[in-house]
C-alpha cells in the first residue's frame, strides 16, 4: 500500500459491530473508507461517522454473496476514487450466533453461512484483484477463534471461519508475486453479534471471558480496528499469509 | 476393528475403505436434495459403530489460480464440497457409538504448495474446525473426533523448495494415510481428540 495519497479501503459488513470499528479506525487515520453493506441507512450513518473521525466515508450497497452486487460495488469505488489499497471482508451470516448442532443444521442455513463467508471471500477477492495489484495493496479476511478451535454449538460458523483461514494462506502464496498481501484477523469484540450470542446461550459469556487473561471483550474501534488498520497499512508490508489473533489472549490455539 | 467409512462413492474412497477393512456407506448425491435430506435425517435409524471414518471427497481436481475460477467452478470446488462435508460429519457423528472415535480424512494442499488450491485449502481447514467442533460437542459422551489431512491426490511432488524431510512425499493413501487413521481410531489414541494430523511426510507442521 502506498503511503501517499491517503489509502482507500473497502470494508464489507461495516454498517455495525466490528466492521464499523474497522471503518472508524481507518477514518481516524484520514483514510477513505467505503462502507459496503446491505443496510443503506445504517451504512450511510457509519460513513458519516468516518467523516466525523477525520476520514472520507462513502456508502455502497453490497450483498457479498451476489456476484453482480460485488462487481457493482467495486465498479462504483473505481469510478469515484480510482484506486483501492485494502479490502476487508468482515460480513458474516446473520445466523452466525445461532446455537445449533451440526447434524441438526438445515441445508438452507449451511448454505447461508457458506454464501456470505466463503463465497463472499471469493467474490470480493476476485473482483478486487486488479485494483489491489495496481496499488500493491492488502486483502484482509475477518475470521474467528472458532476457525481455530471449533465451537460445539456454532459448528457451521466455525467451519466457514476456518475456510477463510485456509483460503488466505493459499491466496497469500498465489498473489504474493502480484504484490498483494493476504491476511486474516481473528477478533474477540463486543458487538451486536456477540451480544446476541450471549442472549441465545447465557453460559457462553462465562466461557468466553473466563479464559481471557485481559478479562474483557475488545473494543471494536480501538482494539480491533487499530489492529486491522495495521494489517492494511505499510507497517505490515512484510506480513502475509498470517492470522492475527486480536482476542485478549483467549484462544488456546495459535 | 471393523470401522464404518462414510464417503463419496468413487474408486479412490472405496479403495481407502478397503484398505481400512471398513464397511462402506456411500454419501448420496447432493443433486437429489430430497434424497440427501432423507439420508441426513436417517442416521439414528442406522446401526451405530465404534469407529467411524468420513471421506467426502470431490472428483479429482486440478490446480487453478483463483482468477481462473468462475462462479460455477467455485461452487463445484468450494461451496458444494464444504456443504457435503458439513452434512456428512453431522450424519457420521450420529452413527458413532458412545465412547467411539471418528476420523475425517480430507484432502489438503500443504501450505507451501497451496497456490492454485484456494478452494481446497479452505475446505480442508474448515473440515478440521468442524471435526474439532464435534470433539467439543461429543466429548461428554466419550467420543473422540480427529482429522487426517493428505495431499496425496493433489500433488506428485513439492512445488517449492525446500523439499519435505521424508522422500516418500506426498505419501500413499493405502500406506501413510491409512496408518494415521488407524492410529487415531485405536485405543492407543484414547487421549487424542480435536487433533488435525498432517499425514504428509513432514511437509506441514
Amino acid at each position: 500500500m502506498s503511503a501517499d495519497p491517503a489509502p482507500v479501503v473497502l470494508v464489507s459488513g461495516a454498517s455495525g459491530g466490528v466492521g464499523r470499528g474497522i471503518a472508524l479506525a481507518c477514518g481516524q487515520a484520514g483514510w477513505t473508507v467505503w462502507i459496503a453493506a446491505r443496510r443503506r441507512e445504517a451504512g450511510e450513518a457509519v460513513a458519516a461517522e468516518v467523516d466525523a473521525a477525520g476520514g472520507q466515508g462513502r456508502y455502497v450497497e453490497c450483498d457479498v454473496a451476489q456476484h453482480g452486487s460485488v462487481r457493482d460495488a467495486l465498479d462504483a469505488l473505481k469510478a469515484r476514487d480510482g484506486r483501492l489499497d485494502g479490502l476487508v471482508h468482515n460480513a458474516t451470516s446473520g445466523l452466525s450466533p445461532k446455537p445449533v448442532r451440526l447434524a441438526e443444521t438445515p441445508l438452507a442455513e449451511l448454505r447461508d453461512h457458506l454464501a456470505v463467508s466463503f463465497r463472499g471471500s471469493f467474490l470480493l477477492a476476485r473482483a478486487a484483484h486488479a485494483l489491489l495489484a495496481e496499488s500493491r495493496g492488502a486483502l484482509l479476511l475477518l475470521t474467528s477463534e472458532a476457525g481455530f478451535e471449533g465451537k460445539a454449538l456454532l459448528s457451521p460458523y466455525a467451519g466457514v471461519k476456518a475456510a477463510q483461514r485456509g483460503m488466505a494462506r493459499a491466496l497469500a502464496r498465489e498473489w504474493g508475486p502480484d504484490g498483494i498481501r493476504v491476511n486474516c484477523l481473528a477478533p474477540l469484540a463486543a458487538s451486536p453479534a456477540m451480544t446476541r450470542a450471549f442472549e441465545l446461550e447465557p453460559a457462553m459469556a462465562g466461557r468466553v471471558l473466563g479464559r481471557n487473561p485481559l478479562g474483557r471483550l475488545g473494543d471494536a474501534v480501538t482494539d480491533i480496528g487499530g489492529a486491522a488498520r495495521f494489517l492494511l497499512s505499510e507497517d505490515a508490508r512484510y506480513v502475509t499469509g498470517h492470522t492475527l489473533m486480536v482476542d485478549g489472549g483467549s484462544c488456546q490455539v495459535t | 476393528m471393523d470401522p464404518l467409512l462414510i464417503g463419496t462413492p468413487c474408486e479412490v474412497v472405496e479403495d481407502l475403505s478397503r484398505a481400512l477393512g471398513a464397511s462402506f456407506a456411500p454419501i448420496p448425491s447432493l443433486a437429489d436434495e430430497a434424497g440427501f435430506e432423507r439420508w441426513r435425517a436417517g442416521a439414528a435409524d442406522e446401526a451405530s459403530h465404534e469407529r467411524v471414518v468420513v471421506a467426502a471427497w470431490s472428483p479429482q481436481p486440478a490446480p487453478a489460480p483463483l482468477l481462473e475460477l468462475d462462479d460455477t467452478h467455485w461452487q463445484q470446488r468450494g461451496e458444494d464440497p464444504l456443504l457435503v462435508w458439513n452434512a456428512a460429519l453431522g450424519y457420521a457423528i450420529g452413527r458413532c457409538r458412545d465412547g467411539g472415535a471418528l476420523v475425517a480424512v480430507v484432502e489438503a494442499p500443504a501450505a507451501l504448495d497451496s497456490a492454485g488450491w484456494v478452494p481446497e485449502a479452505g475446505v480442508a481447514e474448515a473440515v478440521a474446525a468442524l471435526t474439532r467442533s464435534l470433539a467439543l460437542s461429543e466429548g461428554p459422551r466419550g467420543v473422540r473426533a480427529n482429522t487426517v489431512t493428505t495431499p496425496a491426490r493433489l500433488t506428485t511432488g513439492a512445488v517449492v523448495d525446500p523439499q519435505p524431510p521424508l522422500t516418500n512425499f506426498p505419501g500413499k493413501l493405502e500406506d501413510e494415510v491409512v496408518g494415521a487413521v488407524r492410529m487415531l481410531l485405536s485405543p492407543e489414541a484414547a487421549g487424542i481428540t480435536g487433533c488435525a494430523l498432517a499425514a504428509d511426510c513432514g511437509r506441514t507442521w
